[in-house]
């Protein structure tokens, strides 16, 4: 009978010397035409069930992609309760219904009422995620634990609130600094405005970016810092000015990407759009369904032009993320995502998405997630098998690990 | 340091197998090596996975292998988190089953198919996403039934819904939107109106008529008795909108038209009835609400496809509702028309009229340079009937489909049909169809009174 041979060759833990340092690249074996299917299955069920299989089927998804995710010759498993998925689903559905209902009436104050409890409880909400998520991610039958209590999770928001504050400080400012409106010629009243509210409208989106950055910097490290691995924190190294760097340099490539496409927009198009231009007088009776289209193009063209600079920021924080984090001294990960490889693939992905009407999409996940997965290798000291025991020692209701769910593969919502 | 590895021998299955601890239906097939995290040892215990029918589903037992023996670990059907076989032609390297708390069993290699095949043997009910996954008969026969099913929410559920939501809209909401509405538009929009007071008298006196003949209690918004009022308004060319709540808009250029095409009075009254009928279906609460149920129902069925499909899908959907409530408010006009024993073809005649001086004056603005733009202007706000159109135009008319100037709330008028797809985003069904419908006194599409 033919059994099969447990861990291959290279990873055979089998050093005896514990001060061995053992790397592990992560693997992801699922393909995209496999995922293809996979989804297809979800949104069709999607589509008979009118939406409601959507928790069944982000259980699928999560599964095909932990299944196919080997952490040192293991796959990762997500233990979620379909129950409890379920349960989330409807809550949310109702709570979005609710809103959508209170916004389309005109409801004013129930509208600022769920604007204002969102905005309260989404340090909650966050947390009790991040919680669901760790808690329910498992290799090798540990689980890892999400430690941060509601107060932590509060203290870590407080960008959230000093971006609150910025913006009243600035409604009440220009409102301080407003010279008289003065009644225009249309007979509407025209407000003017000053430097120095321009002043104070800058300093406000300077600090608000600042704090934006802020919190994303108090969130990941808190989710490595506050995952328990028995008795081991997690090891985080970034520091804040890494993420104020890795934004500046997307503002770059946002402001880079804007210039080429502009440039060439312009080289290309130049001509025709005089044409046009002179054209709609004539389109009157259009003009309805051109303003309407105008809108979708634009918000389409600001998806556009942004999505390099976009990409190029999930790459730059996973790379300084996976970089630099690890399990107390046990474990290390490394990263050489490369972030020009990221920017070119979703580009890619992002065209052949809009040509196939969201059809290759699927393929787009796989591909983005096997680049960043693939990039990363995790050292372990002295073998797999003794990380794994020594963590089991700690403690004793299954507490484990997980780490790449994390910071970083998010798969979930 | 004990090595992690469950001895590679193939002696020891098929010793398990037959030992005591065996499962207990003979003609099972042979157990699958595995290797058990059970979250209390350190390492994952050397196991045989016996998988055997049991009263709800298969069930499984593991027989520890080895020296340090054991006794079988049983678990029955619903303790075991089943997984899924994705591709049967191309397993993954290895498969973990969640065992819930008791830890998890990890397959590697071949022993993956025989897991399955195992599954298989002891009566394995596959889920209806899995046999989808598997069989591709299966997954045509749901592509199928979704596609129909979106027909039959488009063409039933959302309606349906629709008029659900809007009765439980309040009059007085209604009410503040159309006066919040109007505000705005006569300040950029709209001017007050320049027709002669008699005129303005004779029209509202023929709009109270027909509003008079309404009858009291509409079918489908019981209790739904919203009060009729007729307001003039110059500008937006040859127009006629209803605004929720009771409100209906005649433009200056309607009146003009009508009077230059030595149409009488008749005519407008018809376009008054088909705005009265937006008003009573209560259309405009209706676009609202079938709009965001349309959102919500397509985001969440297309929504992972591309939110520009499901977008575009609900666009394409509510332009699609909104001819048919044109339809619908022609049959009320028809009905109440014919109710006031007033005629519908002068109506017909109107609309064509319209429909073809808007596509003279475009083509007029297409052909010409700017300079025939502002003679245009000149001559559209200079008095009404001051210049010489010849009234003989409505008796031909234009070949191809123009819109309609009643609209409920949008000045939205677009131009031919030339296409289907130009169909399809119109907010007006083909105006030579309903005039001819008008004409005849009745629609096919229109419910027997």
């Amino acid at each position: 009978m033919d059994m099969h041979a447990e861990p291959r060759a290279g990873r055979m833990p089998s050093s005896f010397s514990p001060q061995h340092i053992e790397p592990h690249p992560l693997e992801f074996t699922g393909s995209g035409g496999e995922y293809f299917r996979v989804w297809l299955v979800n949104v069709l069920l999607g589509i008979v069930t009118l939406g409601f299989y959507t928790p069944w089927a982000r259980r699928r998804t999560v599964q095909y992609f932990y299944g196919h995710t080997l952490v040192a010759g293991s796959p990762l498993e997500f233990t979620a309760q379909q129950r409890r998925m379920v349960f989330g689903f409807i809550v949310l559905l109702v709570l979005t219904a609710a809103y959508q209902i209170a916004a389309r009436t005109g409801q004013d104050t129930t509208v600022a009422l769920f604007i204002i409890a969102g905005a309260a409880l989404a340090p909650l909400i966050w947390g009790s995620a991040m919680r669901f998520r760790l808690g329910n991610t498992r290799w090798r039958g540990l689980r890892l634990q999400f430690t941060a209590g509601w107060r932590q999770v509060y203290t870590a928001s407080w960008p959230v609130f000093a971006i609150a504050a910025l913006w009243l400080t600035l409604f009440y400012g220009l409102h301080a600094l407003a010279p008289e409106p003065v009644a225009g010629a249309s007979g509407r009243k025209l407000p003017q405005v000053t430097g120095a509210m321009w002043g104070l409208l800058a300093l406000t989106l300077v600090l608000t970016v600042l704090c934006a950055i802020r919190l994303e910097y108090n969130y990941r490290s808190m989710l490595v810092l506050q995952s328990r691995l028995g008795t081991e924190p997690g090891r985080w190294k970034p520091v804040y000015m890494d993420f104020v760097k890795v934004w500046l340099a997307t503002l770059g490539v946002f402001l880079l990407t804007v210039a080429v496409m502009g440039a060439t927009v312009g080289a290309a198009f130049g001509g025709s759009l005089a044409l046009l231009s002179g054209k709609t007088r004539g389109m009157g009776p259009w003009l309805f369904l051109l303003i309407l289209f105008g809108i979708v193009f634009f918000t389409f063209m600001a998806l556009l032009v942004s999505a390099p600079a976009r990409a190029y920021r999930e790459a730059r924080m996973f790379q300084i993320t996976w970089n630099q984090i690890g399990v107390s001294h046990m474990a290390r990960f490394k990263c050489r995502l490369r972030a020009r490889s990221f920017v070119a693939l979703r580009i890619k992905n992002l065209v052949l998405t809009l040509l196939t009407l969201g059809f290759y999409r699927p393929f787009a996940r796989v591909s983005e997630y096997r680049m960043k997965l693939e990039s990363v290798t995790l050292h372990v000291k002295g073998g797999v098998d003794q990380l794994a025991g020594q963590l089991q020692r700690q403690q004793q209701n299954g507490v484990g690990d997980a780490l790449a769910d994390a910071a970083g593969l998010d798969l979930i919502g | 340091m004990t090595a992690a590895v469950p001895p590679p021998d193939s002696g020891s299955a098929s010793a398990q197998a037959a030992g005591p601890a065996a499962p207990a239906s003979s003609g099972a097939p042979q157990p699958v090596p595995a290797r058990w995290f059970d979250g209390r040892s350190s390492q994952g215990r050397a196991v045989l996975a016996a998988i055997a029918p049991g009263p709800r589903g298969p069930e499984l037992t593991l027989h520890p292998v080895g020296t340090d023996g054991g006794v079988p670990e049983h678990f029955a059907h619903d303790a075991v988190d089943w997984p899924e076989a994705w591709n049967p032609r191309r397993p993954p390297p290895r498969l973990a089953v969640d065992l819930g708390e008791r830890g998890s069993l990890e397959i590697a290699g071949d022993g993956i198919a025989r897991w399955h095949a195992a599954l298989q043997a002891a009566g394995h009910r596959a889920g209806i996403a899995q046999r989808m996954q598997a069989r591709w008969g299966v997954l045509a026969v749901v592509l199928l039934a979704s596609v129909l099913l979106l027909v039959l929410f488009y063409r039933y559920g959302t309606p349906w819904l629709a008029t659900q939501l809007t009765r439980a809209v309040p009059l007085g909401w209604e009410t503040a939107l159309a006066r919040e509405t109007l505000e705005r538009m006569d300040g950029d929009l709209l001017k007050p109106s320049r027709l002669a007071p008699e005129r303005q008298q004779a029209l509202r006196a023929r709009f109270d008529a027909l509003a008079r003949d309404v009858p009291t209690a509409p079918q489908r918004y019981a209790g739904y008795a919203p009060a009729l009022r007729l307001e003039f308004r110059r500008g937006l060319g040859a127009n006629a909108f209803a605004l929720p709540g009771g409100t209906v808009v005649v433009t200056d250029g309607l009146a003009e038209t009508a009077s230059r095409r030595g149409l009488d009075d008749d005519a407008v009254a018809g376009v008054l009835a088909h705005e009265i009928g937006h008003v009573v279906h209560r259309h405009t609460t209706r676009t609202v609400v079938e709009q965001g149920v349309l959102n919500i129902g397509l985001g969440l069925a297309l929504g992972d496809v591309s939110s520009l499909l499901s977008t575009g899908g609900a666009l394409v959907t509510g332009l699609a509702y909104s001819r048919a409530h044109e339809r619908e408010a022609d049959c009320y006009a028809l009905a109440l028309m014919d109710r006031a024993r007033l005629p519908t073809a002068p109506m017909a005649d109107l609309l064509l009229a319209i429909a073809q001086e808007q596509r003279e004056e475009s083509k007029e603005k297409k052909n010409g340079a700017s300079d025939s733009d502002t003679e245009k202007k000149a001559r559209k706000d200079g008095p009404a009937g001051a210049t010489g159109e010849a009234a003989d135009v409505a008796a031909a008319p234009p070949r191809d489909a123009g819109s309609s100037p009643a609209t409920r709330q949008e000045p939205a008028r677009e131009e031919s049909g030339d296409s289907a797809w130009m169909g399809l985003l119109a907010t007006h069904p083909g105006t030579e169809q309903r005039a001819a419908e008008l004409r005849a006194g009745h629609a096919p599409h229109c419910a027997r009174p």
